[in-house]
């Protein structure tokens, strides 16, 4: 097998934080590092010293986590393995054949799919189309989920196509004003935004760990509120009621089955305790940088920008099409030649990019976040003017 | 070398390690002391965590987590070293 060369990271200026967020900070390395090595036992399963040293772990991860995020009760905050994991647990647990389901159609493959396979077996999926900029309008959907009887209506919190920032907590009033529940993708959100769970009156909030959250890939958060009570996807060990035959019902562990990923909690765990601290003034920077890096895109001939207007909020987001540059040579040459890191196609996300008018195109997305400076801004403002001359 | 007296302890019995670590934490910060231990087989089917607490401390082990809506599954009186 040919050695993989030795990457010289020092060169790399990242925008590729909407897909996941690098580098991250110290604490979330040396958190990891420490439950592998003074916490390495198996969280909930025995009381031996390491055993209950890693299940410590889960339980200060998950009160940091449930505090940043506005969740009252952290019992209600399940550790999953990703975004994609949750999303599938809070579909798939509540919709049975013969439901309906109201959904934008900025969703992602992570809501899609399922979707689109639970279609198959009699679920009704309605997709309610989002505007040219990807943004979802909260009226369309109320007369959507008006039409018939709903039993569900998902939406994400922000787009990972155009960044642009859906109303939710809206959504929320019109899911429960219909007895329905709203189900949020918050994968793009989280971190990026205040973000309080609570607040919203979201029945499930899903999202990503890795992402604007800053902790490692591999774990992701399902917040179930105290009303909903989806069925568990898995089943298994749980750490006790061992001689129960069915998997327990208490929070969380009936969703949690099996061995969790301790050094990926902890992580998320300091990540957590980091943006409490951090988190606002990572947010200002971010959106200065957001419209800088909009701003310069609006200048450079040929290129079309993708998502709401300048002066509108959005997430860290911005995504560009070029006249006639395909993105994935834009996104070629700014690797090779800049070692600017961004992502051309259709970012798992058709559904968004037929909304939008890009499916045939695609798009580059620059994703912004922890440890960008308004320099790195200018770096690829100036790479994609040479690029696009 | 002689073996220390046997003393009176509760031993405090959760449903879920989450919910024996919340105890935990809730009791240290109360400045009670404990031990972690494995739940003794006579507190029947439960979590592979439980507390053990000295007697005397019990009463206000008891208060300070019933203020903080924890719920213990069973609890047993053990004399331990």
């Amino acid at each position: 097998m040919e050695a993989m060369a030795e990457i010289d990271v020092s060169r790399i200026v990242y925008f590729d934080h909407a897909a996941t967020s690098w580098p991250k900070p110290d604490v979330v390395i040396e958190a990891m590092e420490r439950s592998l090595v003074t916490a390495g036992g198996n969280p909930g399963r025995g009381a031996h010293t390491l055993a209950v040293a890693a299940s410590r772990t889960i339980l200060e991860a998950r009160g940091a986590v449930a505090g940043l995020l506005g969740i009252a009760e952290p019992r209600n905050l399940v550790f999953t393995a990703g975004c994609t994991e949750g999303l599938n647990v809070a579909i798939k647990g509540l919709v049975r054949p013969g439901d309906r389901v109201v959904v934008s159609s900025m969703e992602h493959n992570a809501v899609a799919r399922p979707l689109n396979l639970l279609a198959a077996s009699g679920v009704i999926v309605d997709v309610v189309t989002a505007d040219e900029h990807g943004c979802v309008d909260a009226d369309a959907m109320e007369h959507a989920v008006a039409e018939r009887e709903t039993r569900a209506v998902i939406c994400q919190h922000a787009s990972n196509v155009t960044g642009a920032i859906q109303p939710v907590g809206d959504l929320a009033d019109i899911a429960h004003d219909a007895g329905a529940v709203l189900i949020v993708d918050g994968a793009q959100a989280t971190g990026h935004l205040r973000v309080d769970i609570g607040a919203l009156a979201a029945d499930i909030y899903v999202s990503s760990g890795h992402k604007g959250l800053l902790g490692p890939q591999g774990v992701g958060l399902l917040y179930l509120s105290s009303d909903v009570d989806p069925d568990e996807l898995v089943q298994g060990g749980s750490g006790g009621s061992s001689e129960e035959p069915m998997q327990p019902r208490l929070r969380p562990d009936r969703y949690e089955a099996g061995t969790s990923n301790t050094p990926g909690i902890a992580g998320l765990g300091a990540a957590a305790h980091y943006l409490a601290e951090h988190g606002d003034a990572l947010r200002t920077l971010e959106a200065e940088l957001t419209a800088q890096l909009h701003e310069g895109l609006l200048g450079i001939e040929g290129l079309r920008v993708l998502g709401p207007p300048p002066g509108v909020e959005r997430v860290p987001v911005v995504s560009v099409v070029h006249d006639r540059i395909d993105g994935d040579r834009i996104a070629f040459e700014l690797d090779r030649n800049y070692g600017i890191a961004v992502r051309a196609g259709l970012h798992c996300a058709p559904w968004a990019h037929d909304t939008i008018g890009t499916l045939d195109t695609g798009a580059v997305r620059f994703g912004i976040g922890y440890g960008l400076t308004a320099g790195d801004v200018d770096t690829v403002l100036s790479a994609l003017r040479e690029i696009c001359a | 070398m002689s073996e220390p007296a046997l003393r009176p302890y509760v031993v405090f019995g959760f449903e879920s390690t989450h919910d024996a670590l919340t105890a935990e934490s809730v009791l240290a910060a109360g400045g009670l002391p404990l031990t972690v231990m494995p739940t003794p087989k006579s507190l029947g089917a439960l979590c592979g965590i439980a507390l053990r607490i000295a007697e005397t401390d019990v009463p206000a082990a008891e208060k300070t987590m019933m203020r903080a809506g924890i719920v213990w599954t069973a609890s047993a009186r053990i004399l331990d070293r």
